[in-house]
């Protein structure tokens, strides 16, 4: 049996744990914690009342009400500078920022220096338990929620997250600082457990402690930092208890161990925990049921203006990639997008979603300015689109990534699943099911809970579209949908599209397979070294003899290498 | 200006920079950091320290052993931490874990040969000889850091960039999969890279060990946080910024030693990181990748 101290290590670096975790589950990598933690450590130390005055938990209440405090604070404060930075950089900008603290404490007389200070011993098992339960709680409700979602989405394709309305920047300053808040939290436990706090627990090495311990559990269920502290902490328990632990071999097993765990185990310890497939429970099998539906969308009526760009022009040094293209869309319209590779098309599409600024022009799209405003709001605003190469979320089911579509639909529902109100589960229900059925139009109700990364290419492509539906958009666009479809799957794909369109979305088609393109679309733009070379119905294009000369006649249109 | 603190500015900071030049490589080439750098430095200088005191060899005979064993250490590093994790999705993090708990056993092995106390070099193993330069006085071993420092890094440049090696690498660090289609072995690009970059990492400790005629089992934390601001700093992946941030480094540490007060030198090296990362964020030498949609 672990003695009392072997069960306050494990809950409080269990928190610790999990203060990583906050992050990793959103794809960042940040190792500030260390940092956070000392501040929480030092300053609760200093500005709660002593035990002695006001009684053992309420003076560890309010040390712990001030620890998380600074903790929320100094990751505030370090976020914000650092946020546009991506993997190592802000894993090596947050490190630095950890050991600049520990430098300043050090440095601090009246922190006691490098020597420390006391503080005294309050936290007992049961105590350090019931935070570290408060904690696993929080994230076990936090996994699948909306917001859950868009971490997972976050860390497996950011753009894409971007894409289906997430905002990014904002999702990740609030992992950020849960993570600094919990750092906190481990840090005025620590500091009110072990009777001296020095700059020396927080260093480099705690931190990559944290890390190890919530790699080795892994970050894909809740329950991972605890397992990864349990383990991490009982081993060397257990090397002592059959007397292996002399000097240097019980630094050497648990290296070993670590290493074998990440090498054998890719989703540390907590894959080892079987996890049960949530399939919906779909009712309702009729498409068009609008009451259970999210569908509220009202899209633009026939003829109305959808896009606008005037006198678009993108430059990359000096390549014109598009020139001073004038193009309207309007409601209900199907618009194929076509010319030879290089010509344009995607760069085109992505100043129309706004994940590309043009040099000069305006784009206008659903009365917002695409490249002016953030993407997440063009997304919000109803467009949604398809990426030439396949952007899913390779790790998350097919319906979890049409979940994630359907983001900008959704209300929030962390909170809520928290208080267990039934309005949560009532919301999940419906996202559920709205995804279920946007899976079905594309005909893979069948594979709901197949990892997108593998499903066949074609089936692919099909998850791209369901997920872009799944936002309800007024604007679609499909960039290349077909491209690696044979012709009885692209004929289905034209279908689909034909569909879409008489349901009042206005689709915007890129397609080499021109075929495809004259059976589906109503009017195409023909698109040449970055300028417009033709415009009208399909026939009148293909009856365009500097068309045929462009691209028509081109020998081979597929399989182009990018 | 004082030109004997500029000078030790210059020694350690020469030292810095041969460490994160290689860190620098496998990051660069390879897109991974390896975190087992450190343990190489740290095992090389008590492999250096063995040579002379046990095995006979003059300090200089002992530095192209040392990096020859470096080098071996990182075909293990490559074998053992890193190739496993070939195609797996999380390479990134689980490369980082793998590294640190290959440098934990070889750290434990050290202690295990070595035992936890600090080692020094035989009192004779260092030449008398000292040079007055400019008013300020140099020893020999100053002066050999200085000098295999710069013949490493013009080396390493004139490896990658005028060798067929050098090609392959340079393909490597832009496309693997291209590289690979190309006919680039990049498996063996891999070892090579790490066993390179290793080898510097451990005539880097060899020769930190002589600078300071000590070595101990923490040696390689204090140098792996300071490595990991100068290839910030610098630039990732660009060598020239890490022979640059290295040296600017020793002598930012050196001068505020001398002027503000040494509890405050490490503060130096994150200072200085923290305003290139919200500054400039590609570093001194770097280049900013353009993002692909």
């Amino acid at each position: 049996m672990p003695g009392d101290a072997t069960l306050v290590f494990i809950a409080i670096s269990g928190i610790f744990a999990f203060s990583f975790y906050a992050v990793l589950v959103a794809g960042q990598l940040s190792l500030g914690q260390a940092g956070f933690a000392a501040i929480a450590a030092f300053g609760s130390a200093t500005l709660a009342p002593a035990p002695s005055q006001v009684g053992d938990v309420p003076a560890l209440l309010i040390a712990v009400a001030i620890g998380m405090s600074m903790g929320v604070l100094a990751s505030i404060v370090l976020g914000l500078p650092t946020m546009h930075l991506r993997g190592v950089f802000l894993a090596i900008a947050t490190l630095g920022f950890a050991e600049a603290v520990r430098i300043l404490i050090i440095n601090m007389e009246s922190l006691g220096g490098a020597q420390g200070m006391p503080v005294p011993k309050v936290v007992t098992p049961a105590i350090a338990w019931v935070f570290l339960l408060l904690v696993a709680y929080w994230f076990w409700r936090q996994g699948p929620s909306r917001y859950g979602r868009a971490l997972a989405a976050i860390r497996e394709d950011e753009l894409a997250a971007r894409a289906m309305g997430i905002d990014v920047g904002r999702h990740r300053l609030q992992v950020f600082v849960t993570s600094g808040a919990l750092a906190g939290l481990y840090g005025v436990l620590w500091a009110y457990f072990v009777r001296l706090i020095a700059p020396e627990d927080f260093s480099f090495t705690t931190a990559i402690d944290g890390l190890v311990t919530a790699v080795v559990g892994g970050s894909t269920l809740f329950v991972g930092p605890i397992l990864g502290s349990i383990f991490l902490t009982l081993v060397p328990d257990l090397q002592r208890a059959i007397g292996i632990d002399a000097g240097w071999i019980r630094p050497f097993l648990a290296s070993l161990l670590l290493l074998l765990v990440i090498l054998f185990l890719p989703g540390g310890l907590a894959s080892l925990v079987p996890r049960r497939v949530r399939m919906p429970a779909v009712t309702g099998t009729d498409l068009g049921s609008e009451a259970a539906g999210l569908e509220t969308r009202q899209h633009p009526a026939d003829g109305e203006p959808v896009v606008r760009l005037r006198g678009l022009s993108k430059d990359y040094g000096g390549v014109h990639a598009v020139r001073g293209v004038d193009l309207e869309v309007t409601g209900g319209e199907i618009l194929g997008l076509i010319g030879p590779n290089g010509a344009g098309k995607t760069t085109l599409v992505n100043m129309i979603s706004g994940l590309v600024r043009g040099t000069s022009g305006t784009v206008e799209v659903l009365g917002i300015r695409p490249g002016r405003t953030a993407v997440h709001r063009v997304a919000a605003a109803g467009v949604s689109r398809t990426f030439q190469q396949s952007r899913l979320f390779p790790r998350l089911s097919a319906l979890e990534n049409t979940l994630v579509g359907s983001h900008v639909l959704t209300r929030p529902t962390f909170v809520r699943r928290m208080l267990w109100l039934p309005s949560a589960r009532r919301d999940e229900q419906r996202a559920l099911q709205h995804a279920a059925r946007c899976l079905r139009r594309v005909g893979l109700a069948d594979k709901a809970a197949v990892p997108a990364k593998a499903l066949s290419y074609g089936d692919q492509r099909r998850l791209e579209i369901a997920r872009a539906l799944a936002a309800d958009p007024s604007l679609l666009i499909l960039d290349e949908p077909a491209a690696g479809m044979n012709h009885v799957e692209a004929a289905g794909l034209s279908d689909l599209i034909g569909a879409l369109g008489r349901d009042g979305l206005t689709i915007l088609l890129i397609e080499h397979n021109v075929a495809m393109v004259m059976r589906t679309c109503s009017r195409i733009v023909v698109l040449n070294f970055g300028e417009v070379i033709a415009t009208g119905s399909p026939e009148e294009v293909a009856a365009n003899s500097e068309v045929v000369e462009a691209y028509l006649g081109s020998a081979e249109p597929e399989g182009e290498p990018r | 200006m004082d030109v004997q603190q500029l000078l030790n500015g210059l020694f350690v900071g020469s030292i810095y920079a041969l460490f994160a030049i290689g860190f620098t490589l496998v990051f660069g080439v390879l897109d991974r950091l390896n975190l087992a750098h450190p343990a190489v430095f740290t095992v090389a200088a008590f492999v250096g320290i063995e040579l002379v005191a046990v095995g006979g060899l003059s300090i200089w005979a002992a530095l192209p052993v040392v990096f020859v064993v470096g080098g071996l250490l990182g075909l293990v590093i490559e074998q053992v931490a890193f190739r496993p994790l070939k195609g797996r999705a999380d390479a990134h993090f689980a490369g980082l874990i793998s590294s640190i708990a290959l440098a934990g056993m070889f750290i434990a092995l050290l202690q295990w040969r070595y035992g936890p106390d600090t080692k020094r070099f035989p009192a004779e193993s260092f030449p008398e000889t000292t040079y007055k330069v400019l008013g300020a006085q140099v020893t020999g071993v100053q002066v050999a850091i200085l000098l295999i420092t710069i013949v490493l890094a013009v080396g390493l440049h004139l490896l990658v960039g005028r060798t067929r090696l050098g090609r392959s690498m340079r393909a490597t660090a832009e496309n693997p999969t291209a590289a690979r289609v190309v006919g680039v072995n990049v498996d063996r690009v891999s070892a090579t890279t790490l066993a390179i970059s290793s080898a510097l990492g451990a005539v880097a400790g060899a020769l930190f060990a002589m600078n300071v005629n000590s070595a101990q089992l923490g040696m390689g934390g204090a140098i792996e946080l300071k490595g990991l601001a100068v290839i910030v700093v610098g630039g990732m992946a660009s060598l020239p910024g890490a022979l640059v941030g290295g040296l600017l480094l020793g002598l930012a540490e050196v001068f505020t030693v001398q002027y503000i007060g040494s509890s405050w030198r490490d503060l130096v090296a994150f200072g200085l990181l923290f305003l290139i990362l919200v500054v400039r964020p590609q570093g001194l030498f770097g280049t900013r990748k353009v993002r692909e949609v």
